[in-house]
């Protein structure tokens, strides 16, 4: 189990640094030229020269890759070239909310996805069965940034009953100290009683939730039914019930329990396609999150950003992985 | 079983009991959710503006460095000593009451207005004004070459500052400048001279303070109470500029009323909105306009007479039409519609295939020929004109490569040391820093040793010394400047050297309770919130 880790954990080092090699030297092939970015607009030739020497651009490929990687190891992503500030300080500003939306259709896409696939089995071939496989079909397949799109129109278009988009309200923002404790905004305002601001942000959140969490929901719904199916003709069921314990208890307890080991692993692996999904579901809704920061990034160029944010939401994936790999080998029915 | 079952429950029990801890602990911190109302001032709601800007508002906080997007934001919160309207061709007082210059234009005194104060509490008076122009030069960023003729600025009286130049400029249009000339507090800025403004902080004496900013996310403004101009009438109190990079987003906010305004819409959104009761669509001048450089170094493009053969083969009425769905005029040479040396009677050209193939046989080039055309990636206007030229051009035996390329790539390439190397031809917006038809002229043809921004490069020493003189003139007397502005233009055109596509129209997107917005081309993009308010 030990060297299964070890073994994993080397591995995620050796994608992480790949990753590392491969955003790098794709941003300086891409013709651009980052110190008149770094300027801006109707810079003056010396203006560019001087911050092309200040920028190190003027050593070699090989010298910029190490000071880079040196960097990178001490958790310094260098400087965006639009805003001047560090990358490092502003994924932390950025990270928190995205952190918060993605938690959060996590779990709800746990909690809306299990019954889905348990209530799908229990009653196979019903038409529940089909409504609900038709719905995680559905979910699975339909395109996110048109589902986001979708709600909006109905929701604040039409009924007018849920905000556009952003984290909180016009008026909260402007009225109220925002509490800043962990920097997730529905916690802190939980942990500090600020109720007004966690009805807001509570109110805001719902539709990317749901946008981003119904890929989850199908997923899970899906995966459970068809895990639960296989246990469910499994012989200690059958005993179960010849025991005459009641269908509720030999669905909710026991198959249940035996078929969460696939379910979990592909809620782990599916945050880290939520995450990526997140990016374009922050522009619809004005997210003040990674997505939105990565998208201005990429928009303008700018290359040490987009590497940040490449980087950052690679160690993210490694580690989840590694969270999914190591869910498996607790399992004892797997021999690792 | 009987063991598993109380099991389960044990846990689910736990569960429960853990929650209801953080609920209660959560209370208890919140002094049993009591305080919501305690931070708002719930005797008087703030009137509230709300502008969905389509990127960051602002990237650099200090005033004497930001040239982007943050002059949106900065025009609310600091002061510049006189603005400029284009339209009436006259100056508004702000932080100088009056001025007046020596008749070689060398030397100009400005009085300052009285009883001003910065954010911080510190008095405006004249050693602020040096302070932060002489800042502003010496830190030598963002757009700070405005100040190039500032020979040296001298505190006269307490309230009087006097600039003396090295060669006669146009002090009054520069003050104005919608970049690099924003008077902050020295008490401010002295802490960290360099960098005290860094990650959102502010000294001005405008309207409105900063209250908070999510770095190239949003800023919250609220009103400086002690503003000179005082609070009498309807004002808003409070300000949110915000990035709403979504289109679609931006149009549904200013349709509901949740933002008061908007700008750079697809036209074809302002077209749907233009009979929606709940917005106003208000199309006004805008100084920028698209020149397609012609690399005058460079077969074939080196005759005259080809270049005007291209200049008849553009498709003007077209691309106006369908690139800039009608939101746009042909230009009539470089200076547009609006500004002072924009000339009424120049000539321009007309789309005619006729005259263009004429042109190219004479010039010895019957059979055609092929070009690079290139033009920034993502702006669709530019992609469509592209299109539409490459059609056109096809007709007379021309065969038009286009590229879309990023800003700075295909920049980097009209700049490469072999003229041969470079694009034949490139598309390029220009806006001037300060309101003067030597910003457009000088910038994009005057001749350069290293090319910059005359990217046809363009080089004729008649041009070059008329629009130097006028420039000096322009400091003494602005109406020969103009003339002489004009004349060198007609030189342009007559040697096409360059096509003069067309003057963008400026469409601000707002909700009919929204009023008070005066368009003011000087200041690209920026409401002064100070003099909008709400209607209903």
């Amino acid at each position: 189990m030990k060297s299964f880790i070890f073994k994993r954990l080397l591995l995620g080092i050796a994608v992480l640094f790949g990753v590392v090699v491969i955003t790098f030297f794709l941003t300086r092939i891409i013709p651009s030229n980052p110190a008149a970015k770094w300027v801006g607009p109707r810079a003056t030739p010396e203006q560019i020269k001087q911050a092309t020497i200040e920028l190190g651009l003027d050593q070699p490929k090989h010298i910029q890759f190490l000071r880079y990687l040196k960097d990178v190891l001490r958790g310094d992503f260098g400087r965006s070239l639009r805003s001047h500030q560090p990358i490092t300080e502003e994924i932390k500003k950025y990270a928190p909310a995205t952190l918060e939306l993605v938690l959060l259709a996590t779990v709800f896409a746990v909690f809306a996805g299990i019954p889905l696939g348990v209530i799908s089995a229990k009653r196979k071939d019903s038409w529940i069965d089909h409504l609900s496989r038709f719905f995680s079909v559905g979910a699975v397949s339909l395109p996110t940034f048109w589902v986001g799109l979708f709600l909006q129109l109905i929701f604040y278009r039409s009924l007018g009953w849920l905000p556009l988009g952003d984290q909180l309200g016009t008026e909260i923002k402007l009225l109220y100290e925002i509490p800043h404790v962990t920097g997730l905004l529905m916690l802190d305002s939980l942990l500090t009683g600020r109720w007004i601001i966690f009805k807001d942000a509570l109110v805001h959140i719902i539709l990317p939730c749901i946008t981003i969490s119904l890929y989850p929901i199908g997923l899970v719904a899906r995966m459970t039914r068809s895990a639960l199916l296989e246990i469910l003709g499994e012989d200690y069921i059958t005993a179960a019930r010849s025991y005459g314990l009641k269908e509720r208890v030999v669905l909710w307890s026991y198959a249940l329990r035996n078929s969460l080991g696939p379910t979990s692993t592909v809620v782990t692996l599916s945050i880290g396609y939520t995450l990526v999904n997140t990016f374009l579901v922050e522009a619809i809704f004005s997210w003040p999150g990674i997505g939105t920061y990565i998208s201005t990034a990429v928009t303008g160029l700018d290359y040490p950003a987009i590497m940040g944010v490449t980087v950052f939401s690679a160690v993210a994936y490694v580690i989840l992985n590694l969270i999914s790999d190591i869910i498996i080998a607790m399992d004892p029915r797997v021999r690792v | 079983m009987l063991k598993m079952k109380s099991k389960s429950k044990t846990i689910t029990r736990r569960l429960v009991s853990i929650l209801a801890i953080i609920i209660a602990f959560a209370m208890a911190l919140s002094g049993c959710g009591d305080k919501e109302t305690g931070d708002a001032d719930t005797t008087d709601t703030p009137k509230i503006a709300y502008y969905a800007y389509f990127s960051e508002p602002i990237l650099d906080w200090d005033p004497s460095v930001e040239f982007s997007s943050g002059t949106i934001v900065l025009n609310n919160i600091y002061e510049t000593l006189l603005r400029y309207n284009p339209e009436e061709d006259s100056f508004e007082p702000i932080l100088a009451t009056e001025y007046t210059h020596s008749e070689d234009g060398m030397l100009w005194t400005f009085t300052l207005r009285e009883g001003v104060k910065f954010h911080d509490g510190t008095v405006m008076d004249a050693e602020a004004v040096k302070f932060s122009i002489d800042r502003t030069i010496n830190l030598g960023k963002g757009a700070s070459y405005v100040w190039d003729a500032v020979k040296e600025i001298r505190v006269v009286e307490p309230y009087k500052v006097e600039f003396e130049l090295k060669y006669p400029a146009p002090i009054d249009l520069i003050s104005s400048c919608c970049y690099s000339s924003f008077i902050m507090s020295p008490t401010a800025v002295n802490e960290d001279y360099e960098n005290w403004a860094a990650g959102g902080k502010e000294a001005g004496t405008g309207p409105y303070m900063l209250q908070s900013t999510k770095m190239g996310e949003e800023v919250i403004l609220t009103q400086f109470p002690d503003y000179w101009g005082g609070w009498e009438g309807e004002h808003f109190s409070k300000v949110l500029i915000k990035k709403v990079p979504e289109t679609a987003s931006r149009r549904q906010m200013v349709e509901t009323g949740e933002a008061d305004v908007t700008v750079e819409l697809p036209y074809e959104d302002v077209q749907a909105l233009s009979g929606v009761e709940a917005v106003n669509i208000n199309r006004a001048a805008s100084f920028n306009n698209l020149t397609v450089f012609m690399n005058n170094l460079k077969e074939p493009l080196n005759d005259v007479k080809v270049r005007q053969a291209l200049s008849y083969a553009f498709p003007y009425e077209d691309v106006i039409k369908y690139a800039m769905g009608d939101y746009a005029k042909q230009s009539k040479g470089p200076v547009p519609a609006g500004l002072w040396g924009h000339g009424k009677d120049l000539p321009q050209y007309e789309t005619d295939l006729e005259k263009a193939r004429t042109l190219l046989a004479e010039a010895g080039y019957a059979d055609g020929f092929k070009l690079l055309l290139t033009y920034m990636s993502g702006d669709e206007a530019e992609k469509k004109s592209a299109e539409l030229f490459k059609s056109e051009l096809n007709k007379i035996g021309v065969d038009l490569e286009i590229r879309a390329m990023p800003w700075e790539s295909q920049w980097e390439l009209s700049r490469h040391t072999d003229p041969n190397e470079r694009q034949d031809m490139m598309m390029m917006y220009w806006w001037p820093d300060y309101a003067s038809p030597y910003s457009y002229l000088y910038n994009m043809f005057h001749s350069e040793e290293e090319p910059m921004y005359n990217l046809s490069y363009y080089s004729n020493e008649t041009f070059d010394n008329m629009i130097d003189e006028a420039n000096v003139l322009s400091a003494s007397d602005r109406v020969k400047a103009e003339e002489m502005f004009i004349e060198a233009q007609e030189i342009l055109i007559e040697e096409a050297a360059a096509i003069f596509a067309y003057d963008k129209e400026f469409v601000w997107v707002t909700n009919s309770s929204f009023a008070g917005l005066n368009n003011n081309p000087v200041y690209p993009n920026v409401v002064f919130f100070y003099d909008t308010y709400r209607t209903k």
